[in-house]
């Protein structure tokens, strides 16, 4: 099945790689892939709805920061977001809709602790078959 | 730099224990790199990019010396992992988050015990049971003790003295801390909201990755003299606790790198790579993140001081005794990821500079003022976990360090496997059954958790250690092994 992202290996900590078709596409594939590092997380309750418009110079650097955004979500909160829909990814802006939902202790599985998304080895490139992101997670 | 190619460049053989990377070999380069390694370890570090990240940090304005890395060495993100760098304020030297790291002030610390294995022996497995329920690890596990915002920004003020204060610990534990638990100047005003919510439950936390707590057992003793000033005898029971800065500092950092990504062009300063970001330490950016810093390593210090409580909790409650009956005493807690200005001679004029150390331990020896009395004669021990199936070390600081490495020495056995390899490598296996055989009790809340740190990810440490006595940095004053292990 193809969910969009890989993980493969970096000594230490674990890299990510997202693959679509379009550079909005990248986006829900890119938080699967950070959710599948953490562990199994399994949502439960009402969704809310919850909205980032994030600003910037570099497209990499802005879906970094969404991810960071998603990892505060999760450290914090105890929250994740399913269903992101991207109003406009440019150099400049990233702007995404979602529903944020809490998560079900019961059945959650927390594997790993990411510490962050970092900027090692960070990219953002349109490939001939469509776009591909990488990052790599402090674990 | 996302996957990995192998190191392909120069690596001059210095002597018998050191590499040299020449400062030719990548234009920016200021200094040269220097890796400290056998010969068997330097196959294993030219198998990933971790030289590569020795040349940029080479890069950076206001180094002195070399860019230095520690035999545990291996590739992390900007810095390696086992990074030494100094950088002089008074020459436009920088303060890179990358050369502390995510986890800030990650370190160890000992507590030792007047319990000799024999007396331990029969209540170990309840014992490490007990620490387990006791401690809070894993993901997302909140502390035993809640703190009010107020008290989290006196936490990152003031450090472990404010929570030993609040009856988490002993005076003594303080003097046998580094920098007495706390490091002054920190500024709990430059950290986030949003760090302060991310670590708001998690002082007293363990956390996960290759964060533990052992109970181990003093089985060598190398060095008579520093051992009996460190209160270590053989066959005596000891508890190792390998921690940070939890969630606060992750944010401390994360909110950082984001403020800096300007400072480079503002600066003028040009790096091989963004993880490297940077200011001058004298600059509103750099003093910024000094004072950030500084408040998530007293943070830091706080948590592994209320595991220091919740151990001697735990054993007083499995042995019927009180801790201090027990001799839970705490030998010495020292930081592994840490940026701090020290006072330090180069070609003979005494200068301050700021260290980094990105997975590397302060090992200053003999007679330094900043060792607590009672090991000044001696030097600072220096608490080295290898992997939970073979050993951890303590050592001390020797002369040495002072004049090559700044007053640094490893860290740890540093990683071997990445994190897929380690699993792919434990299928079909029980990393459980197989510590268990070799006499290892383990428990851990993830299920990749054991596999993902079994033995076979790391370095042998006996080598890595072997190296940095060869070359006078530190020597080895006891060996401990394993006996419990507690994983998040």
């Amino acid at each position: 099945m193809n969910l969009g992202y890989e993980l493969f290996d970096h000594t230490a900590d674990i890299g990510i790689r997202v693959t679509a078709a379009t550079v909005e596409g990248l986006v829900a594939p890119a938080a699967a892939g950070l959710y599948a590092v953490i562990g199994d997380l399994v949502p439960v309750g009402e969704p809310r709805p919850v909205a980032y418009d994030l600003s910037g110079h570099d497209r990499a650097e802005l879906l970094r920061d969404w991810l960071a955004e998603l990892l505060l979500l999760f450290d914090g909160d105890r929250r994740v977001i399913r269903d992101p829909v991207v109003e406009e990814f440019s150099a400049e802006r990233l702007a995404v809709r979602a529903e944020s939902l809490a998560l079900d202790p019961a059945r959650t599985r927390c594997e790993r602790e990411v510490k962050a998304v970092t900027y090692h080895g960070l990219e953002l490139i349109r490939t001939p078959g469509g776009w591909t992101a990488t990052f790599i997670v402090d674990i | 730099m996302s996957e990995n190619r192998g190191y392909r460049g120069p690596l001059e053989r210095i002597d018998a224990c050191r590499w040299r990377i020449p400062r030719d070999y990548q234009p920016g380069m200021r200094v040269d790199g220097i890796i400290y390694a056998s010969d068997a370890l330097i196959e294993t570090v030219r198998g990933d990019l971790s030289p590569e990240q020795v040349a940029n940090v080479a890069c950076l304005p206001g180094i002195v010396g070399a860019s230095l890395a520690m035999p545990d060495i291996h590739w992390g993100y900007g810095f390696c992992i086992g990074g030494v760098a100094a950088t002089d304020p008074d020459e436009g030297g920088v303060i890179s988050p990358g050369g502390v790291g995510y986890d800030i002030n990650c370190g160890v610390r000992l507590i030792r015990t007047h319990l000799s294995r024999a007396e331990a022996a029969p209540r170990l497995p309840g014992l490490v049971e007990a620490l387990f329920r006791h401690i809070p690890c894993g993901v997302g596990k909140g502390g035993r003790i809640r703190f009010r915002r107020e008290e989290l920004r006196r936490i990152a003020a003031e450090g472990a003295p404010f929570v030993v204060r609040r009856g988490l610990g002993w005076e003594s534990d303080i003097t046998m801390t580094e920098a007495d638990g706390c490091l002054r100047d920190a500024r709990p005003d430059f950290v986030s909201d949003r760090a302060y919510d991310r670590g708001a439950d998690q002082c007293g936390t363990l956390g996960s990755g290759n964060h533990f707590i052992e109970v181990q057992v003093v089985d060598e003793i190398y060095d008579e003299a520093a051992a009996r000033a460190f209160g270590l005898r053989l066959d005596d029971i000891a508890v190792m606790i390998h921690s940070g800065s939890r969630g606060l500092g992750y944010q401390v950092c994360e909110d950082t790198l984001k403020e800096l990504r300007d400072a480079p062009r503002k600066y003028g300063i040009d790096l091989p790579d963004r993880q490297l970001v940077c200011a001058p330490i004298r600059s509103p950016e750099g003093e910024r993140y000094l004072g950030a810093m500084r408040a998530a390593a007293n943070y830091a210090w706080a948590n592994r001081q209320i595991m220091t409580h919740l151990v001697r909790e735990t054993f007083a409650a499995v042995f019927g005794a009180p801790a201090e009956r027990l001799g839970l005493t705490l030998v010495y807690d020292v930081a592994h990821n840490i940026a701090k200005l020290e006072e330090h001679v180069v070609d003979g004029r005494r200068r301050t500079l700021c260290i980094h150390r990105k997975g590397a331990t302060r090992a200053f020896p003999a007679g330094h003022p900043e060792l607590p009395d009672a090991y000044r004669a001696v030097g600072q021990p220096v608490l080295v976990p290898g992997d939970m199936g073979r050993c951890s070390y303590v050592l001390v600081g020797r002369a040495a360090a002072l004049e090559q490495t700044f007053g640094s020495t490893c860290h740890g056995a540093g990683r071997l496997l990445s994190r897929g390899a380690a699993i792919r490598a434990a299928k079909g296996r029980s990393i459980h059954r197989e510590l268990l055989d070799r006499g290892v009790i383990a428990k851990a809340q993830a299920r990749t958790g054991l596999d993902e740190e079994q033995p076979d990810a790391y370095k042998d440490v006996t080598e890595v250690v072997g190296v940095l006595e060869q070359a006078g940095i530190t020597a080895r004053v006891a060996r401990l092994r394993p006996l419990g292990v507690i994983k998040g």
